[in-house]
């Protein structure tokens, strides 16, 4: 269960505050969609979950099964079952896919104290995973996401999802820049995690990744806080009618 | 380090690299054998150059090459145009010969090395012994089945220790021997290629070396020979207060090829060390010359105490027509490096290669790079430079490309990159481009930068902590050079880059 | 590392031979320190590394050799902008043939004049810039500029200058050796455009010195050569404040010998630099010899630099680039660029070039790019398949390459006004 409590992060080299007393929790099992307009603080609210720098918490709380998040640095928060989806996923020039997803996974196996996954059996699971993402095995061999189009980036992200098998995954606009047949195939891909006990956030602008993805939960969020929660229907408001009725409610 | 065998696949390279920050010791190599030393007594002058010639058993003719370049040394002055800083040597407070005293009587064979030398070897990880039984079974077809056969010389301080595999490189032709036994036994050889690539008066090291060079290998492949397995040299300073100078000289004839690759190790030490080497690659019509090196002496401390100085001259002499010569450095170790392996493209269609990993961390300095020199008409080159800065180091990029009026259609490709960690290091390039044809083309990039704050924070949010965050960054980095060295030499230079950068995060 | 020992021992006549003009109190000072760090230099050698690829006899020999005055019926360029011109006649002010001294927010002042004076604000600029520009690396042709220069123009710019001012020199002496030194303070705010045309004598040894202060802008295009045997030491020194721009673009046609220096220290942060320079020389008549040497330092936050230089050469014409990138211990997000490109029209010319970086501030992204080669086979052939004659193709090819260099002039009618020039050298020497 992700619990988030009065969240309060303002940017380090500005004084600008960005979350202004989020607060929002993801039971286990459960997906939950956050919308909001461009600036809201989704984003910033992936990144301070997973420990990037540039932000400073100045209130509030995060946790993962009762395990403080803030206190960790970026690795740990992953071996303690966090995935941040990029948005932008990062291109890392010289380093094999393949390579990269192992160090990572046998990273975390070793940080909870489990045994690292041989060659062989690695690329058994990478294989067949990769399969059903119609990852074909010359991109894992390539650098990652070095070239890759913006369809290839988002899949990969999925694959990596898959592979390190996170309690909590954060999805951040993985939508955006997908064709809809690109969305199908990333919405299939996050539905095959779903298990009734793996938890998701999904961050997204558009309701027609909500039709792919079924989420229990939608959350609205404006100006670094939630303003509203209800079920997929609301999703359906927001896409017929925009932020603005719900903004003018609030304020 | 990494024994041959557990390496399956290239895909698992990187894997390695990180277990090796999270498993392996600061300066794994900086231990000293105790082992009883020869020394000649410390400083340098024309007597000292005739003990050195005399314990090898030398020619007259040698002495007297030798004489020649000491005499020329004392009226030279040492360079200082590289961009490094280091306290002035006193040439005269170092020993210039030091040999393991159970060397004194030659054994017949390497049972009869002293078996801590031999244990040396094997902290090194070069399968030495294990490789000196496999040569001593008769037969031909008794290569094991996993790996490649290397066959190795062995210089420990001064001194060649033994090499390897010899019988089976003597039925190809190939002849592989300390430089010291080559001038016994091949004195024509000698006498027609030693100093022919890096004359006498080259340069203020290379001359100290023609002096008082005390070993080093020799080798000869034969017009048409494909050198049956890669020969390797692996070079210890272990003394403290001793230089090392010893010399290579490699001779590929018509249409052979052959692939060499060096190491260098040394103790710990507080003082600094001295190694001046040279090494000089002669290429004829058609023959090829793969030489790669891992540098690995010691750099110093944390706090930069102690260390080797390497000052080394590397040259290749494409002679003939269609000569290829390729170097290949990982350079990770030593307090000063001062080192430019060249090439000459002297015939046409000659070509010449250099890659390089440059990591300076702590205290180090570099100032490493290439010269190409296109003499003969269509002559291409490549040169890949990687740097990497880190802590107070300083890493620079010196090279030269010329394109000679003679030089007609000829190429060279220069890509020079510096990659920073931390705001206390510097990263400098200084090339030199001589453009005296317009048929020829010159192509030069540079680029610096600092590791990626994104890629960190994408493979941390992964799980990899953040050492081994660095070090596969930086190891994709480096990833064109790593490629070209041969996958044994791979996969040390990978684990190396590792530790090398150890501390200099967080 | 500013002086070598060894040099200044070695016995100069001519340096021996240097007298500074005597003047104000200000002007001696400057004067006299000048000398005595050109003594402790020493001039420079061919056996210096700074002076590598260009020889610098003929640049410090104790009399010009004397150039002959090239006929031309070619109207001088800059003659149908708008400007205030000042004229130097064989590197002589001279009033008379000049515009009113004049302008609003600007303040112009001969150095002869300025000279004279016991206290002058120009005090705090002229040498003062050079000196700082002497380390790392000595320029002892500067030095020896500032101890004996008794010419120039002393500018001082508080507001945006209504139009450029141009200096515009005449020769009529075949001899001439002249020594001339501006400075040039553009205050906070400050904007003004500096144009500088014709051939000044038969040797020159010019320093120009530009301070510009917070949020000032200082644009200087410049075109050297027509005479062909005319020789001629450049330097430029320019610091700059926060937010302050600095624009100078060089064209270079003809001259046995040109060695510009320019040497910008960037001290505020957010501040722009910009050096560029196209040159086309052609070795058929008369010896062509280009040096462009170029040494940015950053030492300041959040600063741009780019240099942008391209030569063509043919007929044994020889092009020359030196350029270094410094940037110091805490210059952090520097972005430092610079491209030097030689196109050789045939077999006899070279390049020589040096392109260096010396980076001490890690959060930085500094490149440098150096290319040499010959007209691109492919693009002439395309041109010519769409029936442009030969030697018509290969000239658009050469103008397409110094484009890139061009497009650093930000005023659209002067570089109009030099692509004209450039396109007519580059018909008047089809092969």
């Amino acid at each position: 269960m992700l619990k988030i409590e009065n969240l309060q992060v303002k940017l380090e080299e500005e004084d600008k505050q960005i979350l202004k007393g989020l607060s929002l929790t993801v039971p286990s099992g459960e997906v939950h969609a956050i919308m909001g307009p461009n600036g809201s603080g989704k984003s910033t609210m992936s990144y301070v979950l997973s420990g990037k720098g540039g932000y400073e918490v100045t209130g509030g709380s995060a946790t993962l099964d009762g395990v403080d998040l803030l206190a960790m640095e970026p690795e740990e928060r992953a071996a303690a079952g966090l995935f941040l989806a990029f948005q932008y996923p990062v291109e890392i020039p010289g380093v094999g896919n393949m390579t990269f997803l192992r160090t990572a996974v046998n990273s975390q196996r070793k940080s909870r104290g489990e045994d690292e996954m041989s060659a062989a059996e690695f690329l058994k699971v990478i294989r067949a995973k990769a399969k059903s993402l119609k990852i074909d095995a010359e991109m894992l061999k390539r650098p990652v996401n070095v070239g890759f189009s913006g369809g290839e980036k988002k899949r990969n992200e999925i694959l990596q999802m898959a592979m390190l098998e996170p309690k909590m995954c954060v999805l951040d606009e993985t939508d955006s820049g997908l064709d809809v047949d690109a969305m199908k195939l990333v919405a299939e891909g996050v539905n095959a995690l779903r298990d009734g006990k793996r938890s998701f956030l999904v961050i997204t602008h558009y309701q027609r990744l909500l039709d792919h993805i079924k989420p229990d939960v939608v959350h609205i969020m404006a100006d670094g806080r939630i303003i509203k929660s209800g079920g997929p229907e609301l999703a359906l408001e927001v896409e017929n009618n925009g932020y603005a009725d719900l903004l003018a409610e609030v304020a | 380090m990494t024994a041959l065998d557990t390496m399956k696949a290239k895909d698992g390279v990187d894997q390695e690299t990180v277990d090796a920050v999270q498993s392996v010791e600061k300066y794994k190599y900086g231990f000293s054998t105790d082992i009883e030393m020869d020394f000649a007594p410390k400083g340098v002058n024309e007597d000292i150059v005739r003990l050195i010639s005399s314990k090898n058993e030398e020619p007259e003719w040698m002495t007297e090459w030798r004489l020649q370049a000491f005499r020329r040394w004392q009226q030279m002055d040492e360079p200082d145009w590289a961009m490094v800083h280091y306290p002035e040597i006193d040439f005269q407070d170092i020993y210039y010969y030091a040999k393991p005293k159970s060397m004194l009587v030659k054994p017949k064979s390497l049972d009869e090395v002293d078996p801590k030398l031999l244990a040396t070897y094997e902290k090194l990880g070069i399968p030495l012994k294990e490789q000196m039984i496999l040569a001593g079974i008769e037969g031909a077809g008794d290569t094991p089945a996993e790996g490649r056969k290397v066959a190795v010389d062995a210089v420990f301080d001064s001194v060649s220790i033994g090499t390897t595999f010899k019988d089976e490189l003597a039925k190809a032709g190939v002849i592989f021997c300390s430089i010291s036994e080559a001038i016994r036994e091949h004195p024509e050889l000698v006498k027609k290629y030693l100093g022919s690539v890096v004359p006498q008066s080259d340069n203020y090291y290379a001359t100290l070396n023609s002096a008082v060079f005390s070993d080093g290998s020799f080798v000869y492949i034969p017009e048409g020979t494909k050198c049956p397995m890669e020969l390797s040299t692996y070079f210890r300073i272990n003394a403290e207060n001793t230089g090392q100078f010893e010399r290579t000289l490699i001779i590929a004839d018509k249409g052979s090829y052959v692939s060499y690759l060096e190491g260098c190790t040394a103790p710990k030490r507080d003082t600094n060390q001295l190694h001046a080497a040279v090494v000089e690659l002669v290429i004829m019509e058609d023959a090829e010359i793969k030489y790669s090196t891992v540098q690995n002496w010691f750099p110093g401390d944390e706090n930069g105490k102690g260390g080797i100085y390497n000052f080394v001259t590397k040259r290749a002499d494409c002679r003939g027509d269609r000569a290829k010569v390729m170097w290949t450095q990982v350079e990770t170790g030593s307090a000063v490096t001062w080192k430019y392996p060249s090439c000459i493209l002297r015939g046409d269609d000659s070509s010449g290669e250099f890659y390089s990993i440059a990591i300076a961390n702590n205290y180090q300095q570099a100032d490493t790079g290439t010269k190409m020199v296109h003499l003969g008409k269509n002559t291409k080159s490549r040169i890949v430079s990687k740097g990497i800065s880190a802590g107070r180091a300083q890493n620079t990029y010196r090279g030269l490309v010329s394109m000679h009026p003679k030089a007609k259609n000829s190429r060279n490709y220069t890509q020079c990159d510096s990659l920073l960690i931390g705001d206390k290091c510097g990263a400098h390039t200084v090339p030199y481009i001589e453009v005296r044809n317009n048929s020829s083309r010159v192509e030069h990039e540079a680029t610096t930068s600092k590791v990626d704050d994104e890629q960190l924070f994408y493979c941390r949010q992964r799980g990899i902590d953040e050492e081994a965050a660095l070090a596969l960054i930086v190891n994709g980095f480096a990833k064109e050079v790593l490629q070209s060295l041969p996958m044994e030499f791979a996969m040390e230079a990978q684990a190396l880059v590792a530790i090398s950068l150890e501390g200099s995060v967080g | 590392m500013a002086v070598s020992k060894a040099k200044s021992a070695a016995p100069d006549a001519r340096l021996a031979a240097i007298i500074s003009p005597v003047g104000g109190k200000w002007a001696s000072e400057a004067r006299k320190s000048a000398l005595t760090r050109l003594h402790d230099m020493g001039l420079p050698t061919r056996r210096d590394e700074y002076w590598k690829f260009t020889r610098p006899d003929e640049l410090t020999k104790a009399d010009a050799t004397p150039a002959t005055l090239l006929e031309t019926d070619e109207k001088p360029v800059f003659c149908d902008i708008d400007r205030l011109r000042l004229v130097f006649v064989d590197g002589v002010f001279d009033p008379d043939i000049s515009d009113q001294m004049a302008m609003e927010h600007v303040e112009i002042e001969p150095l002869a004049n300025a000279a004279e004076k016991d206290i002058h604000w120009a005090r705090d600029i002229y040498g003062v810039l050079e000196n700082s520009g002497q380390s790392p690396v000595n320029r002892p042709l500067a030095a020896l500029n500032t101890a004996t220069a008794t010419q120039g123009m002393v500018i001082r710019v508080t507001g945006k200058a209504p139009r450029p001012i141009c200096l515009h020199y005449v020769r009529t002496s075949e001899t001439a050796d002249a020594v001339v030194h501006h400075i040039v303070k553009v205050e906070a705010g400050g904007d003004v455009t500096l144009l500088e045309n014709g051939p000044a004598a038969a040797r020159i040894n010019k320093v120009l010195e530009v301070d510009i202060a917070d949020g000032g802008a200082f644009h200087h295009v410049r075109t050297q050569g027509r005479d062909h045997e005319r020789r001629a030491a450049a330097h430029i020194f320019a610091r700059l404040g926060t937010e302050s721009s600095f624009k100078s673009f060089s064209l270079t046609v003809n001259g046995a010998l040109t060695r510009n220096e320019c040497v910008i220290e960037i001290l505020g942060d957010n501040a722009h630099a910009t050096i560029a320079g196209a040159a086309v020389g052609d070795g058929k008549t008369h010896p062509f010899h280009q040096d462009d040497t170029v040494f940015i330092t950053h030492d300041a936050v959040n600063c741009e630099s780019r240099q942008v230089f391209k030569k063509v050469l043919r007929n044994g014409a020889t092009g020359v680039f030196q350029g270094k990138i410094l940037v110091k211990p805490g210059a952090q997000k520097t972005d430092g660029y610079q491209i030097s490109q030689g196109l050789m029209l045939d077999d006899d010319s070279q390049f020589l070039a040096k392109p260096e970086l010396e980076i001490y501030a890690d959060d930085v992204a500094c490149s440098h790019g150096s290319t040499v080669g010959a007209i691109d086979a492919d693009a002439l052939f395309y041109l010519m398949s769409r029936g442009i004659p030969r030697a018509q193709a290969t000239d658009l090819l050469v103008l397409s390459f110094l484009a890139a260099a061009l497009e650093e002039i930000e005023n659209e009618e002067i570089r109009k006004d030099i692509f004209g020039r450039l396109e007519a050298w580059i018909e008047r020497h089809r092969n």
